[in-house]
């Protein structure tokens, strides 16, 4: 299992004109570990290990980030949306507390 | 666990199998500081009061129900995996376009969620996600335009199942 950690699924619409808004879900393998607590209802002091912040690029440039925290669940997924307007790289960094770094590319080709 | 190990090598920045690592760690991370001063990590354990209070001051947050669609389950089976998403109505043009979108669970121990920074590129003001919830909670949708307008939508959703532990 933990070798799937930062696995990560991009599905974009098959079909995309030039100029189409069209929304990209993204998903990322990961656990996205929550606070524990002691038999006291003690917080657990450790390196929670958890995605705190998402990047997406298109064409270079950055167009989404998304800080987030434990609050997200296990194996998350992420929907946007963006503006198709050249053919290129849409790449989405995920970063998570421990210095892991997951990135997923999908290449946007224009009908 | 290997996992464990690694972990705290990365951590210290030590050790031989940890210095690539720390490097990859520590330039993201001076880079974040150094974009802004909220530096200080998006959410802790807290209430939503103060969760608001340190997100926003005392700037109003008004009500966005014309411009804001929260789409949310009304009941969750499942805290630990809630579907979510905000769509704000915007134009998204340089001048004007939605700058920031928060995502708040109020009675979750971490309240803040997400904090979304989104761009004119994208062309319209959407994010979605899939969220842990502890409880029957309110979610709030902030929307913050780029005049610095605050919006707020919220919607109950009845937890079955809480999925937040901690």
């Amino acid at each position: 299992m933990a070798d799937d950690v930062g696995r990560i699924r991009i599905r974009v619409p098959s079909s995309i004109k030039a100029g189409d808004v069209v929304r990209v879900r993204a998903l990322v393998i990961h656990p996205m570990e929550r606070i524990e607590r002691d038999a006291q209802g003690k917080i657990v002091q450790k390196a929670y290990r958890y995605i705190n912040q998402v990047t997406v690029t298109y064409l270079g440039r950055t167009i989404l980030t998304l800080d987030t925290t434990q609050s997200v669940s296990e194996n998350p997924s992420f929907t946007f949306a963006f503006r198709a307007t050249d053919p290129g790289p849409l790449t989405i960094t995920f970063l998570d507390t421990t210095g892991g770094k997951y990135a997923g590319l999908a290449d946007i080709k224009l009908a | 666990m290997t996992d464990g190990i690694t972990r705290r090598m990365v951590l210290r920045g030590a050790g031989a199998a940890g210095v690539v690592g720390a490097l990859a760690t520590r330039a993201p991370t001076s880079a974040w500081a150094q974009a802004g001063a909220q530096a200080p990590a998006l959410g802790g354990q807290e209430s939503v009061q103060s969760a608001l209070k340190r997100l926003f001051g005392a700037r109003p947050l008004k009500d966005g129900a014309g411009v804001i669609k929260l789409e949310a389950p009304p009941i969750a089976e499942n805290g630990a995996l809630v579907q979510v998403s905000v769509e704000a109505a915007s134009p998204m043009t340089a001048a004007n376009h939605v700058k920031t979108i928060y995502l708040v669970a109020d009675k979750n121990r971490i309240p803040v969620v997400t904090r979304a920074t989104l761009t004119p590129e994208m062309g319209q003001a959407f994010v979605g996600e899939t969220i842990r919830l502890g409880e029957t909670t309110d979610v709030r949708a902030i929307v913050e335009q780029s005049d610095g307008t605050l919006l707020q939508v919220r919607r109950e959703v009845k937890v079955t199942v809480g999925g937040c532990g901690g």
